[in-house]
């Protein structure tokens, strides 16, 4: 397997202009791990999934201190975790990988909060922290009192994220989602697939993780405007909405047109041929796009039809659209014989837009260039040792960004919350403890 | 000092060099406030000739128009000396630099990071590119298809027995603009701390691979199952998946053991189904993971005795989970969306009548997201830019014209 440090983008040489990274590195004066972009900033999260804890994973990864809190009595479904090769283990609260992943480098309190000890002492938590972000059902963190109204007395510069399925407002706004739900409803998964289906969705939530970036980016947007204004503000988002703004350019169609658009599964208006083509192997597969006429001059001669060069019927892209089914048959005769990865070479080395369809084994075993890149992430379990995942990098190179610990138990630190960073004596705490405001151990 | 109707991102100036890899990044900088000024080619982006085009007004590209609001535009020839010392001055007041030129090509032309950056330390610049600036990828050709089946998002995704199919709308490519958005303004504000910015190298196969990593190492490595495409329904949640009502598809997904609880009593109720209450069934989807199919049948003769709206609204109203497969005409009449607002007027001011567009992906209290204008014409930005802005004369703008700099 190929692995790598987390030592992002401090890599072997290559081609292309890693210089750029390199020369922005040392100009950051990096030989010694400096600041990175988000240090010094402190981030609350009242959360639960993926969407709203990937937005404080990725800026506890750059830098930002990220408290999670969590209660037991409604945890988190993530977890609710069933390891599936020791189902007998029962549930694990830790061990799921996306667990580990969405959550890596948080703090961990655990508080009750329908009790009122549990609400002081998430607004003195408020009041030394400079976002706060949450993704409980809407009108829930209200109902705790730890809306952004009341917030906002304890840090009055606060800027506080919401984000839901629905959105804060309107008649649909507690409605139960996930992010598939999501998918659906937003026109993505009817619009998306080969014509004769009719609903065609990722495996991977999409919406969940859109939201997130989005989410990260109004975030941004509004540490940006208080760096100039000195004002805070609250940020409402719903998934609908920005999954909505995914597929913008498709509903356009029947905003403007007046036309439902096309299900084009693999094609495209403007490019042709375009698609997946199967090579030898079950279940192995290529992609290939060809964007222009000099690919297309490319491919012709690469799969042996040079006189489809001067073909009329074939040089243009409405053309070729046209005689697709026989385009088609010639370039899978010419893949199905052949291994997935040496078809893409050729492909690549005639000039033509080609890429192996990559499965998550491929990803880790095959990929040299992502390998070379240090694409992998490698996150320090406390019971499983390191484990690796997908990367999360947002690609700077003078601030790389690191991943924490992944995450713990409910509560892990809640000594570390509450007395070194609340200044709380051991009495308050254990006053808080015996209430049940604070859950289980300090 | 606060000043009313500001926008986050006023003040702040972008130049965006990029085509589908990058311009919805710089629709979210625009749409945010920022003054971003789209660089284009004499022939104009590509976006530009993406179909299918307005039936109405000037029939522009949609994808353009959609991609490009909030935008002024301006055209460079940065082949030509005089348009590479134009860009040059154009950078000395920009705070971000968005491209998505084939990796290096920038640099060929002496426009690099390290170039443009030696008289602006503070500057950030954001590089999109297929496969990122660096390694032994990079300089492939690419395509949004081509990045989507590299990134392992595509192999997950579409029915068992079909080959694997992309999401529909360019998804890598709009993954990788959020990524270099988000990247740009962690890079602006660590910037805004230390006067320092940074070069920011965005791949549009890890953005991709970023996004889809439910299905990544971290789940394959943990239990050993390569994820596969399996139609609708996903492979840690039972039942989950679209299901056919009298009228259409409704999707539907279980996660909680309490969300289940209320599915089995409905369908019970419904149905007179007995045998979905036994208490093997309970808890934790992976307790049903192994009698998924029977689950799919008993929740499919119940949906075949619903219209689509019908049990939507009352699935919901037992908190269960569930959703329409909406086409783009439901999403335009979705009662939540219309409720909220979420489609904008917006004026052409080209002698042709407002148009709705898609609206805000997010709503901020005090500085709210705004479309301030319909996605620019070619070089329809060059008088204002050039001449009242970098102070070049009329006869010099032409001269410029004349050379085919501009």
């Amino acid at each position: 397997m190929s692995t790598s440090g987390p030592g992002k983008k401090s890599l072997p040489a290559g081609v292309g202009s890693r210089e750029e990274a390199t020369l922005s590195r040392v100009a950051a004066g990096s030989s010694s791990p400096g600041p990175e972009a988000l240090e010094g900033l402190r981030v609350l999260e009242f959360t639960a999934g993926m969407a709203g804890p990937w937005i404080g994973r990725l800026m506890a990864y750059y830098g930002a201190e990220v408290i999670r809190v969590e209660s037991r009595k409604r945890p988190d479904v993530v977890r609710l975790y069933v390891p599936p090769r020791n189902p007998e283990a029962g549930v694990q609260e830790a061990d799921s990988p996306w667990f580990s992943d969405w959550n890596a480098g948080k703090s961990f309190v655990s508080l009750d909060l329908t009790k009122p000890g549990a609400v002081e002492i998430c607004k003195r938590l408020v009041s030394i922290s400079d976002v706060v972000i949450e993704n409980y059902s809407s009108g829930v963190i209200d109902k705790l009192g730890l809306g952004y109204e009341r917030l906002r007395q304890s840090r009055s510069d606060l800027i506080m994220l919401s984000t839901s399925g629905y959105g804060d407002s309107g008649p649909c706004r507690s409605y139960v989602s996930w992010g598939p739900n999501i998918e659906a409803l937003s026109g993505l998964a009817a619009l998306s697939g080969f014509p004769g289906r009719e609903c065609t969705m990722t495996q991977f939530a999409y919406p969940d993780s859109i939201s997130a970036l989005h989410g990260l980016f109004a975030v941004m947007c509004a540490l940006d405007y208080r760096q100039r204004s000195g004002c805070g503000q609250y940020i409402n988002m719903s998934q609908l909405e920005t999954t909505a703004s995914m597929v913008g350019d498709l509903l356009m169609e029947r905003l403007i047109n007046g036309r439902e658009p096309l299900r084009r599964g693999n094609r495209a208006a403007h490019i042709s041929p375009q698609g997946c083509y199967a090579c030898r192997g079950e279940d192995r597969w290529c992609a290939i796009s060809v964007n222009d006429e000099r690919q297309w001059r490319a491919l012709c001669r690469l799969i042996g039809h040079s006189e489809w060069i001067a073909d009329a019927r074939l040089s243009s892209v409405s053309g070729r659209a046209r005689h697709c089914a026989e385009i088609d048959a010639a370039i899978s005769a010419w893949t199905n014989g052949r291994d997935e990865y040496e078809a893409v070479e050729s492909l690549q080395e005639a000039g033509v837009a080609a890429g192996v369809v990559q499965n998550v084994r491929d990803l880790l075993e095959k990929d040299q260039h992502l390998a070379e890149r240090g694409f992998f992430e490698e996150i320090e379990h406390h019971r499983k040792g390191r484990v690796l995942v997908n990367g999360v990098d947002l690609g700077l190179t003078a601030t790389p960004g690191r991943s924490g610990p992944g995450g713990s138990c409910m509560g892990h630190d809640n000594r570390y919350v509450l007395r070194d960073l609340l200044g709380m004596s051991d009495e308050e705490i254990a006053a808080c403890v015996s209430s049940g405001a604070v859950e289980g151990e300090v | 000092m606060r000043r009313d109707n500001e926008t986050a991102l006023a003040g702040r100036r972008v130049l965006e060099l990029t085509d589908e890899k990058g311009c919805y990044a710089g629709k979210l900088f625009a749409d945010m406030g920022a003054d971003v000024i789209k660089v284009e080619p004499l022939s104009g982006d590509p976006c530009r000739r993406i179909p299918p085009f307005a039936s109405r007004g000037h029939g522009d590209s949609l994808y353009f128009l959609y991609m490009n609001s909030s935008k002024r535009g301006v055209t460079l020839n940065l082949e030509h000396r005089r348009g590479r010392d134009l860009l040059r001055g154009l950078v000395a007041s920009a705070d971000l630099i968005l491209e998505s030129f084939p990796a290096g090509y920038l640099r060929g032309l002496g426009l690099g990071y390290e170039s443009l950056s030696a008289a602006a330390p503070a500057l950030v610049m954001t590089s999109i590119s297929g496969f990122g600036s660096y390694g032994i990828h990079s300089s492939w050709e690419v395509s949004d298809l081509v990045t989507s089946a590299m990134s392992g998002a595509l192999y997950v995704t579409g029915e068992e027995q079909d080959p694997p199919v992309r999401s529909a709308g360019f998804q890598a490519y709009m993954s990788a603009s959020l990524s270099a958005a988000a990247g740009s303004m962690i890079a602006l504000y660590a910037a805004a701390m230390s006067g320092r910015g940074q070069y920011v190298d965005i791949s549009v196969q890890e953005s991709m691979a970023a996004v889809s990593h439910i299905c990544g190492a971290g789940k394959f490595l943990d239990d050993g199952m390569v994820p596969r495409r399996r139609g609708s329904s996903l492979f840690a949640s039972v039942p989950s998946g679209a299901y056919r009502c009298r009228d259409g598809l409704i999707y539907l997904m279980v996660n909680r053991p309490a969300h289940w609880q209320s599915l089995a009593a409905w369908v019970h109720e419904v149905t007179g189904n007995q045998e979905i209450l036994d208490p093997m069934f309970e808890g934790p989807s992976s307790n049903r993971i192994e009698h998924r199919e029977l689950l799919d049948i008993f929740i499919g003769e119940m949906c075949s005795r619903f219209s689509v709206e019908e049990f939507y609204r009352q699935g919901q109203g037992r908190h269960i989970a569930v959703a329409p497969v909406n086409d783009a005409a439901a999403v335009i009449a979705d009662p939540q969306l219309q409720a909220r607002g979420y489609f904008t007027r917006v004026r052409d001011g080209r002698a042709c009548a407002a148009m709705l567009y898609p609206g805000a992906p997010y709503r901020h209290s005090l500085t709210p997201w705004r479309m301030s204008r319909r996605a620019p014409c070619l070089g329809e930005h060059n008088e204002e830019v050039f001449g009242r802005e970098l102070g070049l004369s009329t006869a010099k703008i032409e001269r410029l014209r004349e050379d085919g700099a501009i």
